[in-house]
């Protein structure tokens, strides 16, 4: 499958301090692709140069074979084809919710307000919340801020779908429900996801593709398929992460009693 | 709850028997206040956890300190059969143990300078990223002067009633006070040379000139700059200027330059407001203490005034404007991490722009000399 972003050596940190060093990456289009590892490893700073948030100290992020840092408009248009949800949702806490799916409707497109109100209260409705289309951001749940999120990230039907964490601080349930959601919108739409996430089941519900990093490499470590990683792989990092460690500890002091 | 911790003393051997608690310190510690004579004679002791599967944080602190002064007194201490667990946890004491005080550190001549510079260094980049900051948004605001459209007139005409309206009654009753003060001991020292009649045109000097741009600049520093940097600041530790800017927004016009243009629009009529209320002010201190009538007042400022006074302290209020919605639009751009950081931000938007506005002051005023008819030397 052709790649839709494409990273290459790719260096970068926070100030003067390195996270990320020598990244080549692809992102397939049409694919999940799930990025793990421990906390600290970088996989949220890999996202903020994914989005253009962060310029490289060096190395290119290739979108469709462009460079998006190669000039303020490039970025723009990468921008316009991509959809985010952010950790906490990030809505904008003085709109409603139907105002904050409206807003990139407005930015980028020339519908009248009654089309615009109409579209951005269907994508609140894939999301499972049109009723609560007027209520404000601080007034809803935190899962249903994600999800109204999403609904934002959605609406101009975008090419490649970023997440950051989305099941971080949701009950098992509602987390569930959100990757159902994830997995739906990559299988009816051919959304390219981008996923970052520690939630094991969520992994191994949706990922097509799984990348871990490690903050002593500060880079890629291992990549794969979910199962191939938690069955096959050898390095004691991975295995420490899939559990397989602990697990295999616990059982054989059960044997010992 | 499983039983509690025991201690047996015999021999020269302290045994732990099952997991001693946190609450047993004070029975931990009269035990061996019971047996230090005996265990200072023997000159050694063994710690044995061998019955001992865990230790609870607090009573192995209490167990170990006990340990160091019987070590400290010559005792020769060791442990026997102890778990992983707590052998783990008593060489965490002991690390800690031989860690500095950091309390104790006392700076050096050396590290005093070494703030200092850092100090100046860290200011220095941030008057170097404000004046980049200043440089986007006057872009973003050409920009928007060539697409007025463009501009979010809902959240310009919200900033202006928010820094503008909101604000007439403080800096009225301000600025009317100060004009009282003013009047009044200056016309008192006046009257010793027989020229209180020239405290109207003093009044109308200072406060067209200073008190009214000056006064009115520091408290909408302080009302609407801590505000702007307040908001920012909390939408960034919410990640939603993040969230804008992968929008594809740009966020200079979006969240910075509503606030410049609410504050242009309302700046220069406030000062108005100001000079009106501070002059007022001085009228009414002459005509109540200083046996000045409000005709004879008007009269003498009318001869003294001139319009470019009154227009030179609308016109820098606009400057004053640019760098109070700029600097609390900075400040909050640069919170990194969460509450406290959007607090620090909010305090150094004031004290920033105060301090700016001052020195902007101090600059415009060597023109000032300049172009005011009668006042170049």
């Amino acid at each position: 499958m052709e790649p839709v972003i494409k990273v290459e050596k790719l260096q970068g940190g926070w100030d003067e301090f390195l996270v990320l060093d020598d990244i080549n990456l692809e992102v397939r289009k049409g694919e999940v692709l799930a990025i793990v590892g421990k906390s600290g490893c970088g996989k949220s700073t890999l996202m903020h140069y994914f989005l253009g948030l962060l310029k490289p100290w060096k190395g290119r992020i290739l979108f469709k074979d462009s460079d998006i840092w190669s000039s303020p408009e490039a970025l723009q248009k990468a921008r316009r084809r991509w959809g985010v949800t952010f950790q906490s949702g990030a809505l904008l806490g003085n709109l409603t919710l139907l105002e904050n799916v409206m807003l990139p409707l407005k930015e980028y497109t020339d519908l009248s307000e009654r089309d615009l109100r109409i579209v951005a209260f269907s994508k609140l409705d894939t999301v499972g919340l049109a009723d609560f289309a007027n209520s404000k951001p601080l007034e809803v749940s935190g899962g249903m801020q994600k999800r109204a999120g999403l609904a934002r990230a959605m609406a101009l039907d975008p090419e490649i779908l970023f997440f950051d964490e989305p099941s971080a601080g949701l009950d098992p349930v509602t987390s569930a429900n959100l990757d159902e959601l994830i997995e739906t919108i990559n299988s009816s739409l051919g959304t390219t996801i981008v996923i970052v996430t520690h939630e094991l089941t969520s992994i191994f519900a949706i990922s097509d593709r799984v990348i871990m990093l490690d903050a002593d490499v500060h880079g890629i470590i291992v990549s794969g398929t979910a199962a191939e990683l938690r069955d096959s792989s050898s390095d004691e990092r991975v295995r420490a992460f899939f559990g397989r460690n602990l697990a295999a500890k616990k059982r054989s002091n059960r044997k010992c009693r | 709850m499983a039983n509690p911790g025991k201690l047996i003393y015999s021999g020269f051997t302290l045994s732990v028997h099952g997991v001693l608690e946190d609450n047993e310190i004070d029975s931990i510690r009269e035990f061996i206040d019971e047996h230090k004579r005996s265990i200072y004679d023997a000159g050694k002791l063994v710690l044995d956890f061998s019955d001992s599967p865990g230790i609870e944080s607090v009573a192995a602190a209490v167990l170990y300190g006990s340990c160091k002064r019987f070590i400290c007194a010559g005792v020769k201490v060791r442990r026997n059969g102890a778990s992983a667990v707590i052998e783990k946890l008593f060489e965490t004491l002991a690390k800690f143990d031989s860690m500095p005080d950091p309390q104790k550190k006392r700076l050096s001549i050396r590290d005093y300078f070494e703030n200092i510079g850092e100090n100046v260094y860290e200011l220095g980049k941030t008057l170097y990223a404000l004046g980049h900051f200043f440089g986007e948004t006057i872009y973003a605001f050409t920009g928007m002067l060539l697409h007025p459209l463009k501009v979010r007139w809902a959240m310009v005409f919200y900033y202006m009633e928010e820094s503008g309206y909101k604000a007439i009654p403080i800096i009225a009753v301000l600025t009317w006070l100060l004009g009282v003060v003013l009047g009044y001991q200056a016309g008192f020292q006046m009257r010793e040379f027989g020229a209180e009649t020239f405290m109207p045109a003093m009044i109308g000097y200072m406060v067209t000139w200073e008190i009214g741009p000056m006064l009115t600049a520091v408290l909408v520093a302080g009302r609407s700059g801590s505000a702007y940097a307040a908001e920012i600041g909390t939408m960034q530790v919410r990640e939603e200027v993040d969230a804008l800017r992968v929008m594809g927004f740009d966020v200079f016009s979006y969240l910075v330059t509503p606030k410049m243009i609410a504050l242009l629009c309302v700046m220069p009529f406030l000062v108005l407001l100001a000079n009106f209320a501070g002059v007022f002010g001085g009228l009414l201190a002459g005509s109540l203490f200083l046996n000045l009538p409000a005709s004879t007042f008007i009269s003498q400022l009318g001869k003294a005034l001139i319009p470019l006074d009154v227009l030179w302290g609308m016109l820098k209020s606009l400057i004053y404007a640019v760098i109070i919605a700029n600097t609390g639009s900075f400040m909050g751009m640069r919170v990194r991490g969460g509450a406290s950081a959007v607090g620090k931000a909010t305090t150094a938007a004031v004290v920033l722009s105060i301090f700016m506005v001052i020195i902007a002051d101090a600059l415009l005023s060597l023109v000032f000399v300049h172009i005011r008819p009668g006042l170049s030397m």
